[in-house]
């Protein structure tokens, strides 16, 4: 099973690519409000069962360390 | 107020009962609305540096070539030809335990600031940091962190790192110590700025990033000691951004050499509360601010919000109206925002605004100079480790006490940490992290500036003075041996709780002995910062007085290097007794050693006719090829460093009066050099250090890939080098 | 008279300075190109594309500085066939831009790394090679994140072929492919390499190779 995790800086934390991105996009004559720039995780996973799937990937996010949860927050996508 | 409503405000603002009354004392009424957070932030340990100031006092020795810059913020040294420099250490201490990547880079970005905030343009940067064993929780993820953080920082700025100290104890296990420090370098006519504000109807400008949430609390964290809430603790980490403080320092470089800008403050610990208090108290001016005019990341920011955020990457400025708009100009050719806040006002008061509404309308010496000032108690120091009696210690295996510490990192090149830096950047650097001391080439005369940076742990475990005189002694005798006279002293005091009298015994021993040895080699202490509370649950870190030294060199060519070049050279040792001890030796199994003292050694004046060395050198060929301090853990260990991966050593030279433990005794201080023409170098020794009580003696050679300390004793080459380079 | 060398200059650049100095070193004349200003070819005789983090290296290295005005300028020298030269992150950019082949990944070893190479010269045919000879082994400094030199297998066959590939490690320090470290355009007037001649322009700098190249 593919699931996909959306890891975006919290909202409170400074991103600082994403402003660059921002300033660059706005400097060049493109219509930008704003901009924030994460990372996507793509795994593969073994099991099949949605629900397990669920807890195995929050197991990696919480102890594994795939995110740091005093800058980031995550969003897990089913694919 | 009910006492209940006050105890939680007083918790929440981390004031105690007698601060409580000696403010609301100078300001003849209760603190109102921002009030609360302005004593708060000011009032913290580190922004007040309210239990060491009376004893910082004692660093007031200065010469000709440091002017008093009292207050401000890095000292400056004269180094002649026109040339100056400005230098200063920080600590980022708790923020690293808590997020050490980026509490390592906001430590670096804040020092950066620091430096060019005076116009100063940053050349050289260098670091000291205590971890834990690798093996304690977290450890390896701080050590990788931390690494990670001041390289990522530093390299993206454009300052190469060039030179630090990484030490390992069980003692830093739950407070590691993270210490950045910077050199900036002002050219001929270059102009310093100041940070005292002046010139009533002047604007006050802010310049920079955007103000948002980050650190909110943070000068007041600093000031506590770790309890067992901190992990689950989530402040708002400040984030550091090293390509916009890249911008802010060509636009700041740029105005300032314009001449657009009557003071300039960095925003650091407490912000916009500190940068616009201390530039206020120092210029004995006021200042009127509206705090609605702070350009905001968060719209949803309160004024206390706002007063507290340590957003990175933000200067407070003062400017005359009619260079506001070509200031503004450069600033947003640099991609950054100027924003006019408020103006200078002659009426010595600061006044928060926010709107129409006075949230404050405060004198600043009322914060700033009027800080309490804590006399925290403490004993006179007996060095109570000091014998007449050393005994060797029993059981002394030296291959296994090499092959633990290797284990442990205690004995590690650290070029995985070294090889993250960008160390020449700048195309200035002519030594950096393979010697003790590094060294760049100044732009305008040629010359070349030394960096290094002191003090030994485990000595201060063995004995505060002792520890801290080495602290100042150590790292400018690393300098003498290249050549370079040590000019002056920063320093970075990181201490436990201060309320426990025999730390605080320990920490007013270490500064008078700092006084005292910067004094004899006439080397000032001209800044330095303390972070006290390295404290959890009770436990202390040990007593780390670090420093950072800068001496100067005729140039930049030809420097000795600390490692081996070939084999087949001879090894001489020159060495004076001042201290001797087997502090490395016991610390491997946790011990504290002791030691014995003989007063009667000049070590100022070893260290003075070791500095007059490496141009008689020079003047006769070249005969040295590496030279080396000795280090912790003897003649040995410092052999073990000084190999590289074709060349070794063999000190099997003299075994019949040498025994084994003998060869990784500490003796404080000697120096190791190799050289091809043994009797020229033990002639020109002798010659040169008459009339001091040094042993100067042939100890070893060096060898083709082999590693022999008696003749019992060798090891695997190959074997050690892997383990010795090896990383994390 | 002598030659008249621009210098990029972008946001975050570092390494600027540090180019100017070493072109001043060989007598020629260093002019900045702010990245907001076109400038006109006919002013230079040679580009160079300095290292540093331009854009602080965000989103990727180079892109953000390959959209800026002054690569227009720069796209229409490169077609005059003048000399351009990028460093590090110059090279980067160069990339980003269309201008050379393939991309910088990060180093395997997903670490910066900061460290003396060896060189090995395999086609001195270019502007910055003339001083030096087919096989000659020069010492640089090496210092970046993403020096890892990745092209899809036509366009290394391309390279080698048609003797674009100028520069190889000896001993790879960051896996770039066919052990890269520095290539050319078709027409060979556009270079890139990783490592940092300018840091190498002296002996007291570790190395005196870097003198070679201008």
């Amino acid at each position: 099973m593919k699931v996909g995790i959306k890891i975006m800086p919290r909202d409170v934390i400074l991103d600082t690519q994403g402003r660059a991105v921002e300033n660059s996009m706005k400097a060049n004559g493109f219509e930008l409000q704003s901009c924030r720039v994460g990372k996507f995780l793509e795994l593969s996973l073994v099991t099949a069962d949605q629900i397990k799937a669920q807890a195995d990937v929050e197991k990696m996010l919480k102890q594994g360390g795939l995110y740091n949860p005093l800058i980031e927050k995550f969003e897990i996508q089913f694919m | 107020m009910s006492t209940q409503n006050l105890e939680q405000k007083l918790k929440t603002y981390r004031l105690s009962d007698e601060e409580y009354k000696l403010m609301t004392g100078l300001l003849g009424r209760e603190p109102q609305t921002v009030e609360w957070a302005l004593f708060s932030a000011l009032w913290s340990e580190h922004c007040s540096y309210k239990s060491s100031k009376i004893h910082l006092r004692k660093f007031s020795f200065r010469n000709e070539k440091t002017p008093e810059m009292d207050g401000e913020n890095a000292g400056v040294v004269d180094l002649g030809f026109g040339e100056r420099i400005a230098f200063k250490m920080e600590s980022h201490n708790h923020p690293s335990f808590i997020e050490p990547v980026q509490g390592a880079a906001t430590g670096v970005g804040g020092i950066l600031r620091d430096i060019f905030t005076m116009g100063a343009r940053p050349m050289m940067s260098a670091n000291y940091l205590c971890f834990g064993e690798a093996e304690a929780p977290r450890m390896k993820e701080l050590m990788r962190g931390v690494v990670k953080g001041i390289s990522s920082y530093g390299n993206c700025v454009g300052v190469p790192t060039v030179t630090g100290q990484t030490n390992i104890h069980s003692k830093y296990n739950k407070n590691i110590l993270v210490n950045a420090l910077n050199v900036g370098y002002f050219g001929p006519g270059q102009k310093m700025a100041l940070s005292n504000a002046s010139g009533p109807g002047n604007l006050v400008v802010y310049v920079g990033a955007k103000t948002g949430r980050d650190g909110v609390h943070g000068a007041s964290m600093a000031s506590e000691s770790f309890d067992e809430n901190s992990e689950a603790k989530r402040p708002n980490v400040q984030i550091g951004d090293p390509f916009f403080e890249k911008l802010l320092i060509e636009a700041c470089l740029e105005v300032l050499e314009k001449d657009y800008v009557v003071a300039m403050q960095d925003m650091g610990a407490a912000g916009l509360t500190s940068s616009s208090f201390e530039m206020a108290s120092k210029g004995q001016v006021g200042l009127v601010i509206d705090l609605k005019k702070v350009p905001l990341r968060d719209s949803s920011m309160t004024a206390e919000d706002i007063l507290l955020s340590e957003s990175q990457e933000r200067m407070l400025l003062v400017c005359a109206p009619k260079n506001f708009e070509p200031l503004q100009k450069t600033f947003k050719k640099w991609g950054l925002d100027a924003a006019i806040l408020g103006e200078v006002q002659k009426n010595r008061k600061v006044k928060l605004m926010w709107g129409v509404e006075i949230l404050t309308d405060m004198d600043p010496d009322l914060i700033v100079e009027k800080a309490p000032r804590y006399e925290r108690p403490f004993n006179k120091w007996d060095f109570p480790r000091r014998t007449d009696r050393l005994t060797t210690p029993s059981n002394f295996n030296a291959k296994s006490w090499i092959d633990k510490a290797l284990n442990n990192f205690k004995l590690n090149q650290f070029h995985w940490i070294h090889n993250q830096y960008d160390q020449r950047v700048g195309a200035r650097t002519a030594a950096a992290c393979d010697s003790a001391v590094a060294f760049a080439r100044l732009d305008h005369s040629g010359r070349g500036l030394g960096l290094v940076v002191g003090c030994r742990p485990e000595v201060m475990m063995m004995d505060a003075e002792i520890g801290a005189l080495d602290a100042v002694y150590y790292p400018a005798f690393q300098l003498a041996i290249k050549g370079a006279e040590a000019l002056a002293v920063t320093d970075c005091l990181n201490y436990g709780n201060p309320q426990k009298l025999e730390l605080m015994s320990e920490f007013v021993a270490s500064v008078d002995a700092i006084a005292k040895a910067s004094r004899e080699i006439n080397a000032p202490v001209i800044s330095g910062n303390v972070s006290f509370y390295n404290e959890t649950l009770g436990e202390n870190i040990i007593s780390t007085p670090a420093t950072g030294l800068v001496g100067l060199r005729e140039s930049v060519e030809d420097i000795i290097p600390d490692q081996f070049g070939s084999a087949f050279q001879s090894l001489v040792l020159v060495q004076m007794n001042w201290v001797e001890s087997w502090v490395h030796v016991m610390a491997a199994d946790e011990k504290i050693s002791l030691f014995k003292q003989n007063v009667t050694c000049d070590v100022p004046q070893f260290i003075k006719r070791c500095a007059q060395m490496d141009q008689e050198f020079q003047k006769q060929n070249n005969f040295v090829t590496s030279i080396k301090a000795v280090g912790l853990g003897g003649i040995a260990t410092t052999c073990l460093k000084m190999t590289t991966d074709l060349v070794g050593f063999d000190l099997s030279f003299d075994q019949v009066n040498t025994k084994s433990e003998d060869l990784f005794k500490d003796t404080f201080y000697g120096f190791i050099l190799a050289t091809e023409d043994l009797d020229t170098a033990l002639d020109f020794l002798k010659k040169h250090f008459k009339g001091l009580a040094v042993d100067i003696k042939k100890i070893g050679e060096t060898t083709d890939q082999k590693i022999c300390l008696t003749k019992d004793a060798e090891l695997d080459f190959k074997d050690f080098r892997n383990r010795f380079m090896k990383g994390l | 008279m002598s030659l008249k060398v621009g210098i990029t200059r972008f946001l975050g650049t570092n390494c600027d300075e540090d180019v100017r100095k070493w072109v001043l070193s060989k007598s020629a004349t260093a002019t900045y190109l702010w990245y907001e200003d076109q400038f006109n070819v006919k002013d230079y005789d040679m580009v160079i594309i300095p290292g540093g983090f331009s854009y602080g290296d965000y989103l990727r290295c180079g892109a953000l500085a390959a959209q800026t005005p002054v690569m227009k300028s720069v796209k229409e020298f490169a077609q005059k066939e003048k000399p351009i030269l990028g460093i590090c992150n110059g090279f980067q950019i160069l990339c980003e831009s269309g201008l050379l082949p393939g991309a910088l990944l990060a180093n395997s070893e997903q670490r910066f790394k900061d460290q003396w190479v060896e060189l090995e010269v395999k086609q001195n045919k270019n502007p910055f090679a003339k001083q030096t000879s087919n096989g000659q082994v020069l010492k640089l400094p090496i210092a970046h994140g993403m020096g890892n030199y990745y092209a899809d297998s036509e366009t290394l066959k391309k390279l080698s072929d048609q003797n674009q590939i100028w520069l190889t490690y000896k001993d790879n320090p960051n896996g770039a492919l066919l052990n890269i470290a520095g290539i050319t355009n078709e027409k060979h007037n556009i270079c890139g390499l990783m490592p940092h001649p300018e840091r190498a322009n002296a002996p007291w700098m570790g190395s005196s190779d870097g003198a070679f190249f201008l």
